[in-house]
């Protein structure tokens, strides 16, 4: 009878195995990083992140071996652009076997959920990711209300 | 009596306990010249001490874990945690000892120089 348990466990483990495969299907929705797939236009490069933490958006974009001075960062009320210019970083007097990296001029523009300080973000860039703190502007703050 | 109408119960092992991260294959470039070749590869968010890079029977795969620390409630989120992951393989000509790396905003640069003994050698020839 054992038995017919450890096999029954085996057929368990792999419906386990199946589901967990499942629950990362749109985890992994992004998992290559070329961007000439059907489902993603030229518009969405960098990619990015967009955070709400109360006072502040926070965005991070994916911006790889593109220096501080080819960024250009955009904003006006709750519009954000993001444009610059990946530099082509090839080595002088290589041979080129294979060239999949980006090395064009790129644009990309959002609409925030809420206004946010033009004069008051924050932007710096690490590790090829630029993060940047918009403080919401002051009529869009969440406030606190005291009831009578 | 019992409530519980499981079959059996079990315990999930460890290995099905690890928490995975996607897996992504980091956009490549691949130059050569006659001494080595270099590999430019996108890796954004991932620090110097996440990456490993393993040479071994002719493959060499790259590895590197990006963490994103991220707070607040998400309105959009086009990326993730990602472990960037590609295997390669590796010509015999190459040293392998004397393989290195930097990485700097995001792109990992492999340099892997060639052996002496693959290098292109002019042959002089003298008068007999």
């Amino acid at each position: 009878m054992m038995t017919r348990w450890s096999d029954l466990n085996q057929v368990l483990g792999a419906m386990d195995l199946f589901r967990t495969r499942m629950n990362n299907v749109f985890n992994e929705f992004d998992r290559s990083h070329q961007s000439d797939l059907p489902w993603t236009g030229n518009g969405s490069f960098p990619r990015t992140n967009l955070t709400d933490t109360g006072d502040n958006l926070e965005v991070i974009a994916e911006v790889p071996g593109v220096a501080r001075e080819d960024l250009n960062v955009k904003i006006q009320g709750n519009y954000l652009e993001i444009s610059g210019q990946c530099a082509s970083d090839a080595p002088e007097g290589y041979t080129v076997h294979r060239t999949e990296r980006k090395k064009t001029s790129f644009s990309r523009s959002f609409t925030l959920p809420y206004d946010v300080d033009a004069d008051k973000v924050q932007a710096n860039i690490k590790d090829g990711l630029l993060k940047m703190i918009l403080p919401k502007s002051e009529k869009a703050k969440p406030r606190q209300i005291s009831i009578n | 009596m019992s409530e519980n109408t499981e079959l059996v119960t079990r315990n999930e092992g460890p290995g099905e306990l690890v928490h995975r991260l996607p897996v992504a294959a980091p956009a490549v470039d691949i130059y050569e010249n006659e001494h080595e070749i270099l590999l430019h590869a996108d890796m954004p968010g991932v620090v110097k001490d996440d990456i490993a890079i393993n040479i071994d029977n002719g493959k060499m795969t790259l590895s590197g874990f990006r963490r994103l620390q991220s707070t607040g409630a998400s309105a959009w989120r086009e990326f993730t945690d990602t472990e960037y992951r590609r295997t390669f393989s590796v010509p015999q000509s190459i040293d392998i000892a004397k393989v290195h790396a930097e990485i700097k905003d995001g792109v990992l640069r492999l340099h892997l120089p060639k052996s002496d003994a693959a290098k292109p050698r002019q042959i002089e020839i003298t008068a007999g």
